[in-house]
């Protein structure tokens, strides 16, 4: 199969115009997909990223009082009481902050009293013993709460403080650098010690509010400040659905003196939370298939142009002696010239367009593992769709030399 | 050189059945310079196209320079187009892209030819047809005749066994046509075997023998003078295929 | 000869009708890109309240602890919200034409008729003037005044829908229904009021709908309800009850006011800075001066309103309508070209250059109208399509994010982005229109 470069090249150039729209639309192509797939793989690592907590078999009940007559204290205990009494139950906890939901409470963490040393934002869970347990994290070291540690709510103290927290690895690391947090001491804002007693695998809390994702830290407390609670309810694999109904059936109607809000499952909670990453995925997937289509369909429509034109050329080239593969391969490597310059340019067009955008819009910086896969891809797809052209052109018969219309 | 027996093509479509050739017979010995000639739609460029392989045909057997060629594969004819035969065609057919030197060059890369090799023929061709210094020119550029020139030594370049010529001088004017004629003789009596195809008289005269044919088939083959009253009654008895 | 044009060219595109059909898909999904996009962005970009863009402010102090900032990404701002000895004490000045202080609270609604349990409401507690400072429209009633909000008189204002719910939609002005257990009156109920952005509440979702019920700002001390949206404090003094809460330097209240001149601008800022100053001797406000009066476009734009993915989508878009251009460019210089044997001959009969340009330029016309009509239609699905992917993540609880209203047919949006299509593709035929006009005619009358 001869390739005759140097003659298609300068032939090539000759008819430009076709040639350099296509090329253009590479280029764009190729700048537009590397940084989109780019900019998709971190939205589905976000996506991707582990709860830490079985949000698969957890639901949240919220619960408010009427009026001030309400008794919060008896009546969560009540309802906590009923939950562990439900078979199939592998949890219930009571607070005021919901992990995923972006509702609730974030408070700093010093290491020094009043606010000095280290700061470190968290995410804050009130909970009692069966926190670990209902949001299914294990502790990597140190120790569970101890029933009398967990801090009755007291109107007289909105803000009360606690002795003892549990922390995850986030947290620890990122107050203590990396050296043994267990047993250690830190301050709340208003200077009060607390110490770590134990520490976490890392899980979400309620998300959100302006601190690292896994930087979680849970309180010993019962709610009651607003007058409201949630329950956090966990169930064996598989028995939400029929769980929460039947728990939400009865909460609602077991005391008179509240209201229930709503019951629902952690997972509508966490599709919320990553609703706007994976919506962008989608916008940028689908963009991205469109320009690649409409790209490919113009080198279609060029190559069977080309081939259209050159109709009597081609009965010449083929009765001087082309084979059928010689004049595919014509016009597969015209096909490869143009796509080639749209490449070069386009991996220019896309390292200038993703440093812009990690400049104008805070994005890292674009891998170049995806521009060399992109051009592969770009230049694969390109070729092939010329090959149906370039088919058709092998197809013309020779005796179109000899025609004189 | 070029031996044709009883070969027949048919032209099928939905509504007609064209029957371009007839047990059409031919022989043409190496080195004779021969003319086809015959009416429109008598089945010159058809017997043109099965010539040159640029067509298959249907019935009947074929031998081009002592090979039988009818039941070649696509690839294989390719190869003998491309080694055995040189065509001129009516409308020059130059690649408009590109300059003089590269179009004598197409077939020749075909060949797989090496560049030393290649360039040294080129030359050599363009100088025969003395186009020698205009190597850089495109097409467009030069007058009908020169574009014709050009085609010669396209066709010439690869020192092919058989020159197949259909209607050469068709767009040129007399003066350039003449020398197109001259050209080809020059041609033949280096040994290349010629067979022209042309309607005109004053070219087909110049021929050492002229076949005449008409309605697909061989009416005479001898010197063009007697041709004419035989045309007159054939053209009576003849019908549109 | 428009007419003649005309007929040329539907001759024209049925004679190569996948072609045509190619270039009218290519247009029409650049198109239908763009008006997506241009839609969701002019939507949450847009400013529903562009006409009082000029006088309406909002108004921030630096009350932040000295130490750092409110915001350490951003660290010049001040903190989105007032403390209530600030609001309250802003509140006195009368240089603006209207002022208004705000913030949510969760609110039990009863006694409804045929009501058989307590529903929840996103309450807004703010003050009278709100309602026509924003041009709140009133399908029953209206507001209350600053007498009421002196008292606090117990009157609440409903939404439509709130509205709807309660009462069937009916004229409930007058009649009374319990609010977290206190009786309040029905002064008013809404019409169809829904600004997206809610740009004068940026702390929680600007794009959750307007709330459904609006009581006067005072019952929120006066009940001791802790507001429901985000408060944020700093400062080592104990906040262990209401009475404390609302006195330490938690930020939980929103102020806006209306300025109609720059010089009650000017004075309103004097205002504030004096106040500053005054407060400063006492021992607050230890950052440096960082007082605000912001417009609604400013306002939006500097609390990130638009996300940054909108704006990239918006990018793209035009990126691929731009690539769907080339391609026009091409295919309708290939068929241009392709038919120059017959545009030679039209010459050679005496068409002039000028002709021959228009009549292309017809036919690039009616494409060009042909793939903004599908265009059109595309947007439409994809808008559609846009809608499902939202609502399907949304409408969970009270205060999620309105996604429908997002949509809603914004003609402005899809007004522009039809006339971009027309106009782009217009001029991307511009280029093979005059090529084909100015080749000479012996050229392509000639075979090849």
């Amino acid at each position: 199969m001869t390739l005759n470069l140097r003659p298609l090249l300068s032939s090539l150039l000759r008819s430009r115009t076709g040639a350099i729209l296509v090329a253009l639309q590479i280029t764009i192509a190729l700048a537009v997909m590397v940084n989109a797939v780019w900019i998709v793989s971190q939205r589905i690592a976000d996506i991707e990223q582990p709860t830490g907590i079985d949000d698969d078999d957890t639901f949240v009940v919220a619960i408010a009082g009427l009026g001030r007559q309400f008794d919060l204290s008896s009546a969560l205990n009540q309802d906590i009481t009923y939950l562990h009494g439900l078979p199939g139950i592998v949890g219930a906890t009571a607070t005021e902050s919901v992990p995923l939901t972006g509702d609730g409470q974030g408070t700093e963490l010093f290491l020094q009293p009043g606010q000095r040393g280290r700061r470190v934002d968290v995410g804050e869970l009130q909970t009692d013993t069966q926190g670990l347990q209902t949001l299914g994290v294990s502790l990597i070291s140190g120790r569970n709460f101890r029933p009398d540690e967990i801090q009755p709510f007291s109107k007289a103290d909105l803000e009360q403080s606690v002795p003892e927290i549990i922390v995850t690895q986030a947290t620890a690391n990122a107050l203590f650098r990396g050296a043994n947090a267990l047993g250690k001491v830190v301050y709340d804002g208003a200077g009060r010690p607390m110490t770590i007693i134990g520490i976490t695998h890392d899980f979400m809390g309620p998300v959100g509010l302006g601190y690292p994702k896994y930087q979680t830290a849970l309180y010993p407390q019962i709610p009651g400040a607003y007058g409201a609670y949630f329950l956090l309810v966990r169930t064996q694999p598989g028995r939400l659905d029929a769980l929460m109904q039947t728990a939400e059936q009865h909460l609602a109607r077991s005391n008179l003196n509240r209201v229930l809000f709503f019951a629902h499952p952690l997972r509508f909670y966490h599709r919320r939370m990553i609703a706007e990453n994976r919506n962008m995925a989608i916008f940028l997937s689908t963009i991205t298939a469109m320009i690649l289509a409409v790209t490919c369909l113009g080198i279609f429509g060029l190559a069977t142009y080309n081939v259209s034109t050159r109709t009597k050329q081609i009965g010449t080239r083929r009765a001087v002696g082309a084979r059928k593969r010689d004049i595919i391969a014509y016009f597969m490597v015209e096909n490869a010239f143009i796509l080639s310059a749209g490449v070069v340019a386009g991996c220019a067009l896309a390292l200038a367009l993703g440093y812009w955008l990690s400049v104008r819009y805070d994005l890292p910086r674009l891998d170049l593992y995806y521009l060399v896969g992109g051009v592969f891809f770009l230049w694969i797809v390109g070729e092939l769709a010329a090959w149906q052209p370039a088919r058709r052109a092998a197809s013309v018969p020779p005796s179109v030399a000899t025609r004189t219309v | 050189m070029l031996k044709m027996q009883d070969v027949s093509k048919v032209y099928r479509t939905d509504l007609i059945e064209t029957h371009a050739l007839r047990n059409f017979s031919l022989e043409v010995k190496s080195g004779q310079f021969v003319s086809v000639s015959g009416p429109s739609g008598s089945g010159k460029t058809t017997f043109l196209n099965v010539a040159g392989l640029l067509e298959t045909f249907d019935t009947g057997i074929y031998h081009l320079d002592g090979q039988d060629v009818s039941r070649l594969s696509d690839d294989a004819r390719s190869r003998m187009r491309n080694e055995k035969i040189g065509f001129i065609f009516q409308s020059f057919n130059l690649i408009p892209d590109l300059d003089i030197y590269d179009n004598v060059d197409v077939p020749l890369r075909y060949r797989r030819m090496k560049a030393a090799e290649r360039n040294q023929r080129i030359s050599k061709a363009l100088e025969l047809v003395g186009l020698g210094s205009r190597t850089k020119h495109m097409p467009s550029q030069l007058s009908g005749g020169q574009q014709q020139r050009v085609a010669i030594a396209r066709a010439i370049a690869g020192d092919p066994a058989l020159i197949l010529a259909d209607e050469p001088t068709g767009n040129l004017d007399s003066l350039m046509a003449r020398q197109v004629m001259d050209l080809l003789e020059q041609i033949n009596e280096m040994g290349t075997t010629i067979v022209l195809v042309t309607h005109d008289p004053e070219l087909a005269r110049r021929a050492q023998r002229n076949i005449h044919v008409v309605d697909g088939v061989v009416i005479d083959s001898a010197p063009y003078e007697r041709r004419m009253a035989v045309d007159e009654r054939a053209a009576g008895n003849s019908m549109p295929g | 000869m428009l007419s003649y044009y005309l007929r040329l060219a539907s001759k024209s595109f049925r004679r190569t009708p996948g072609l045509t059909a190619l270039m009218v898909c290519a247009i029409a999904l650049g198109i239908g890109a763009c008006i997506v996009t241009l839609t969701v962005y002019h939507a949450m970009a847009g400013n529903p309240i562009w006409w009082k863009n000029n006088v309406l402010y909002a108004v921030t102090m630096d009350s932040w602890d000295p130490a750092r900032p409110f915001d350490p990404d951003n660290p010049s701002l001040a903190p989105d919200q007032l403390t209530y000895r600030d609001a309250t004490y802003l509140m006195t000045s009368s240089i603006p034409k209207h002022k208004a202080i705000m913030t949510q609270l969760l609110g039990m609604l009863n006694g409804a008729p045929g009501q058989t349990a307590p529903i929840p409401v996103m309450t807004r507690a703010t003050t009278g003037d709100f309602f026509p400072m924003f041009d709140v429209p009133f399908e029953y009633g209206g507001g209350w005044d600053a007498a009421a909000d002196r008292g606090p008189e117990p009157v609440i204002v409903l939404s439509r829908a709130e509205n709807e719910k309660l009462f069937g939609g009916s004229d409930s002005v007058g009649r009374t229904i319990l609010w977290n257990g206190r009786q309040f009156r029905i002064v008013g109920v809404l019409g169809d009021w829904q600004p997206v952005p809610r740009f004068y509440d940026v702390v929680n979702n600007p794009f959750a709908s307007p709330e459904d019920a609006y009581i006067p700002f005072s019952w929120g001390p006066t009940l001791q309800e802790l507001p429901a949206g985000p408060s944020s404090g700093w400062g080592s003094t104990p906040v262990n009850n209401y009475q404390q809460f609302v006195n330490a330097e938690d930020v939980w209240i929103e102020m806006w006011v209306e300025l109609p001149t720059a010089a009650s601008r000017a004075r309103m800022l004097a205002f504030m800075n004096s106040y500053w100053a005054a407060q400063r001797r006492n021992g607050r406000f230890q950052r440096p001066l960082n007082n605000h009066l912001t417009n609604v476009g400013d306002w939006l734009k500097v609390n990130h309103v638009v996300s940054n993915d909108n704006s990239i989508l918006l990018r793209l878009a035009f990126a691929f309508l731009a690539v769907c251009l080339i391609n026009t460019v091409g295919i309708l210089l290939a068929k241009f070209l392709r038919r120059s044997g017959i545009t030679g001959l039209l010459r050679a009969l005496g068409a002039s250059r000028s002709q021959v340009f228009y009549q292309h330029l017809v036919e690039v016309a009616v494409v060009a109208t042909l793939g903004a009509a599908v265009g059109l239609l595309m947007g439409i699905i994809g808008l559609k399509a846009v809608q499902h992917l939202y609502s399907a993540a949304s409408a969970l609880d009270a205060g999620s994010t309105n996604y429908p209203a997002l949509t809603h047919f914004d003609p402005i949006g899809i007004g522009w982005a039809l006339a971009l299509a027309a106009v782009s593709t217009v001029a991307a035929g511009l280029y093979p229109a005059w090529t084909i006009g100015r080749l000479p005619p012996s050229r392509y009358l000639k075979s090849q």
